[in-house]
C-alpha cells in the first residue's frame, strides 16, 4: 500500500537517511525501533513530507506523493493544494501532541475534516464526537487542553488523527512525554486500532508494546533498515550484532 | 530648506539633546524616590506610590507639562520655559523609570537572598556585590528603552512652547512651506540620537553579560 | 471660583471626552488592522517582507509622533489630499502605533509552539486556514495585556492632536481656560477624564483576558 524506495535525507552535511527501501501492506501495523538520532523519527516525518528529503520516491496505491517529474525529467515538488490532498490520506500523533491550546477537543478534532475535507459541519461534529468516543473522552468534548491531563491530550490528538479518516496512522513516540502511569491509557486506544484494521506505522521506545501490536518490526540503524521482520524473528532471534546490542542495553 | 534651516534644526537638536539628558537624569532620582515608596514597609507609602504611578501612567505628558507650567507660574518661581520643560518631562517619565526599577528588583530571585544570607555577608557587600549588578544587568534593557522614549517625549513641549528641535522643525515649515525636507531632516536626527541610545544599550548589556551576570538571571527570570 | 463648575463647561468637557475616546478607538482599530497587515506581510512575504517592515518599524519606533502627525496634517494637502484635522491625526497615529502593534504581534507569534505547525499541516490545512484558524486567534490572546497598555499610550497620544486644532479634551481645557481666566482646574478636570478613559481601558482589557477561557 505504501511503497519506499531510495529515501535519502540529510541535514546540512549530515545524512540522516542513506537509502531506505521499505513496503507497508493494506492493514500492517509496522513498529520502528532503533537508537535516539538513527533516523526512525525522520523517516516518519518525510512520509508525511513534514521533512522534504532528498532522494527516493514514497507512493501509495502506486501514485507517488509529494514529489513528481516535470517535462524535462527533473524532480518538483507537488503543488501545495495536491500536497495538502495526500496528507489527508495519513492521521499523524506527535510526541508532544500539538494540540491547538485555544480549542477545545471537539474543535481541535473537528478542524481537519471541516476545513481541509470541507465536510459540513454537522457531519464533522458527529465525526468528532464518534472519534473522541472512542478513545474514551466522550465527555471530555468541549474540554481546552490546558485542562486535559497528558493521557487525555494523546487520547485526543489520536482522535483527531483518526477523524480525518485516513487510510495510514503515522504515530512518532506518542508515549514518551507521559508520565509512566498515563502510558496504559494511550496504549490501549492503540491495542483497540489494531482490531479495526488500520494501517499503522509507529516510532517507539516500547519492545513490548512493538511486540504485541505489530505485524513486523524494522530496527533502523544509521539512516539503514538494518533488520526487518516479525516480532518473534526480530526481537526473539536477532541476526545482527548491532541489533543485539540494541536490545541486550 | 536652505542651509540656514539646517543649522538651526542642527542647534535645534542640541536643545533636544539636552532636555533628553536631564529628564533622564531627573527622572532616574524621581523614580528611585517613588521606589523608596514601593518597598517601604508601611502600607500607606506603598499605596501612595501606586496612586502616583497610576496618575501619571494614565494622565497625558501634555497635560502633565502643561500644570507644571501653571504650577510654577502660580508660585511665582520664573525659570524659564525650557528649565520648566525640563521639570515637567522628568515628572512625566519618573513613573516609567520607577517601573523599570521595581521590576528589575522583584526580578532578583529569592534564592539569592538565601545565598547571602547563609555565606553572612555584610550589608554592603550584598548590596555593592550582588544587588546592584543583578538590577543593572535585568534593568538595563528596559531603562534604555525608557531613555529612547524621553528622547521622543521631549517632542511634546514644543506645543507648549519650548524651542526644541520639533518647535524649529514646525517653524521652518510654517515659514516656508518645505514640510517634507523639514520634517524627513528631523526625523532623521530623532532616529540618529534614538539609534545611538539603543546601540549604546545593547553594547553594555553584552558588556555586563560578558562579566557573567546572564547566567543568574536566565534562571532568575525562570522562577517567576 | 465657585461658578466655573456651570453646567455649560461640563457638557463642553464631556463631550470633548467623547471625542477623545472616538479618536482613540479609531486610531486603536486603525493601528490594529495596519499592525495586522504588516505582521501579515513578514509571514507571507518571506524575507523581503521582513526587511520592509522591521525598517518600517525602526523608523517609526525612533522618531517622535508630533512628526507623522505634521508630515500628514501639513504634507497630504500639498499633494492634493485634505482631510479634516481630525482624520489626519488619526491617520498619524495609526501608522506610528501600528509599528509597535505589529512588534506586540511578533513577539506573541514567537511564543506559540512551533511543533503546533506541523500539526496543522499534518491534517492539510492550507497556508491561509493554518494563518487564519492557529496563528491569528493566539497572536490575538497573547497581545492582550501589551495591547491594553499600548491603547492607553494611544488615548494619551490623541492629546498631541491639540497641536493640529482638534477639538478634544486638550483643546477643550485650553479654550476653557482662555475662557473663564481659570488657572488649574481646567486642565485638572481634562486630566481627572483622561483618568476616567484609562479607567475604562484597563477595565475592558481585564475583562477580555478573563473571557478567554482556554489559558
Amino acid at each position: 500500500m505504501i511503497e519506499i524506495t531510495g529515501l535519502k535525507k540529510r541535514f546540512g552535511q549530515q545524512e540522516i537517511l542513506k537509502g531506505i527501501d521499505l513496503t507497508i501492506e493494506e492493514g500492517e501495523v509496522i513498529a520502528l525501533i532503533g537508537r535516539s538520532g538513527c533516523g526512525k523519527s525522520t523517516l516518519l516525518r518525510c512520509i508525511n513530507f513534514l521533512e522534504e528529503y532528498h532522494a527516493g520516491t514514497i507512493s501509495m496505491d502506486g501514485v507517488e506523493l509529494w514529489y513528481r517529474c516535470d517535462k524535462n525529467g527533473n524532480r518538483v515538488r507537488r503543488s501545495t493544494a495536491e500536497i495538502a490532498a495526500c496528507r489527508q490520506l495519513m492521521g499523524v500523533v506527535f510526541q508532544q501532541f500539538n494540540l491547538f491550546p485555544h480549542m477545545t477537543a471537539l474543535q481541535n478534532v473537528c478542524l481537519g475534516p471541516r476545513y481541509s475535507q470541507k465536510v459540513k459541519p454537522d457531519l464533522a461534529e458527529s465525526i468528532g464526537r464518534k472519534v473522541l468516543t472512542d478513545v474514551g473522552l466522550a465527555e471530555k468534548v468541549d474540554a481546552y487542553p490546558n485542562y486535559l491531563s497528558g493521557g487525555q491530550q494523546q487520547r485526543v490528538a489520536i482522535a483527531r488523527a483518526l477523524a480525518m479518516r485516513a487510510k495510514v496512522l503515522l504515530l512518532d513516540e506518542i508515549t514518551s512525554a507521559l508520565d509512566p502511569q498515563l502510558v496504559g491509557e494511550v496504549e490501549d486506544v492503540i491495542r483497540n486500532l489494531t482490531h479495526e484494521g488500520i494501517t499503522m506505522i509507529l516510532v517507539t521506545h516500547s519492545m513490548s508494546l512493538a511486540r504485541e501490536v505489530s505485524h513486523r518490526i524494522a530496527f533502523i540503524d544509521d539512516g539503514l533498515i538494518c533488520e526487518i521482520g516479525t516480532p518473534e524473528q526480530v526481537l526473539d532471534r536477532p541476526s545482527s550484532p548491532k541489533l543485539n546490542e540494541f536490545l541486550s542495553i | 530648506m536652505n542651509s540656514n534651516d539646517l543649522i538651526m534644526l542642527l542647534k535645534a537638536s542640541g536643545y533636544s539633546i539636552t532636555l533628553s539628558v536631564g529628564a533622564i537624569t531627573g527622572g532616574t532620582i524621581l523614580a528611585t524616590l517613588l521606589v523608596l515608596l514601593a518597598f517601604s514597609p508601611s502600607r500607606i507609602l506603598q499605596f501612595i506610590y501606586r496612586v502616583c504611578m497610576w496618575v501619571i501612567r494614565g494622565t497625558p505628558w501634555l497635560v502633565i507639562a502643561m500644570l507644571v507650567f501653571l504650577s510654577l507660574h502660580g508660585m511665582s518661581i520664573r525659570i524659564g520655559r525650557y528649565y520648566a520643560g525640563w521639570l515637567a518631562l522628568s515628572i512625566c517619565f519618573s513613573s516609567l523609570f520607577a517601573e523599570v526599577i521595581r521590576g528589575a528588583i522583584i526580578a532578583i530571585p529569592e534564592t539569592v537572598f538565601d545565598s547571602t544570607k547563609s555565606l553572612a555577608l555584610p550589608r554592603l557587600i550584598v548590596l555593592r556585590k550582588v544587588l546592584i549588578p543583578l538590577v543593572l544587568r535585568q534593568g538595563l534593557p528596559p531603562y534604555i528603552n525608557v531613555c529612547v522614549m524621553t528622547v521622543k517625549g521631549s517632542s511634546i513641549l514644543s506645543v507648549i512652547g519650548v524651542w526644541e528641535l520639533t518647535y524649529a522643525s514646525r517653524e521652518i515649515i510654517e515659514r516656508n512651506l518645505t514640510v517634507f525636507q523639514t520634517l524627513f531632516a528631523a526625523a532623521a536626527i530623532y532616529f540618529v540620537i534614538c539609534f545611538i541610545l539603543d546601540r549604546l544599550g545593547r553594547n553594555l548589556e553584552t558588556r555586563l553579560a560578558a562579566r557573567g551576570f546572564a547566567h543568574d538571571l536566565a534562571e532568575g527570570k525562570q522562577n517567576d | 471660583m465657585t461658578d466655573w463648575i456651570g453646567k455649560y463647561y461640563l457638557i463642553e468637557y464631556i463631550q470633548a471626552c467623547g471625542w477623545a475616546a472616538v479618536l482613540a478607538v479609531a486610531a486603536t482599530l486603525g493601528g490594529v488592522v495596519w499592525a495586522g497587515a504588516l505582521f501579515f506581510f513578514t509571514t507571507v512575504f518571506g524575507r523581503i517582507g521582513r526587511v520592509a517592515v522591521a525598517a518600517y518599524v525602526q523608523i517609526f519606533r525612533n522618531t517622535p509622533v508630533l512628526l507623522p502627525i505634521y508630515l500628514v496634517y501639513f504634507g497630504f494637502p500639498m499633494i492634493g489630499i485634505v482631510w479634516p484635522a481630525a482624520v489626519c491625526g488619526c491617520f498619524a497615529i495609526t501608522l506610528q502605533q501600528g509599528a509597535y502593534v505589529s512588534e506586540i504581534f511578533r513577539g506573541s507569534y514567537k511564543s506559540i509552539d512551533r511543533n503546533l505547525y506541523d500539526a496543522a499541516q499534518s491534517i492539510g490545512l492550507s497556508g491561509w486556514q493554518i494563518f487564519s484558524k492557529i496563528t491569528v486567534p493566539q497572536v490575538i490572546v497573547y497581545s492582550l495585556p501589551s495591547l491594553g497598555s499600548q491603547v492607553v499610550l494611544i488615548l494619551k497620544d490623541t492629546s498631541l492632536l491639540s497641536a493640529i486644532t482638534v477639538a478634544e479634551l486638550m483643546m477643550q481645557a485650553k479654550r476653557t481656560q482662555e475662557a473663564t481666566g481659570a488657572i488649574y482646574w481646567p486642565f485638572l478636570m481634562a486630566a481627572a477624564m483622561y483618568l476616567f478613559l484609562t479607567l475604562f481601558i484597563d477595565y475592558f482589557f481585564a475583562r477580555a483576558q478573563k473571557a478567554v477561557r482556554w489559558r
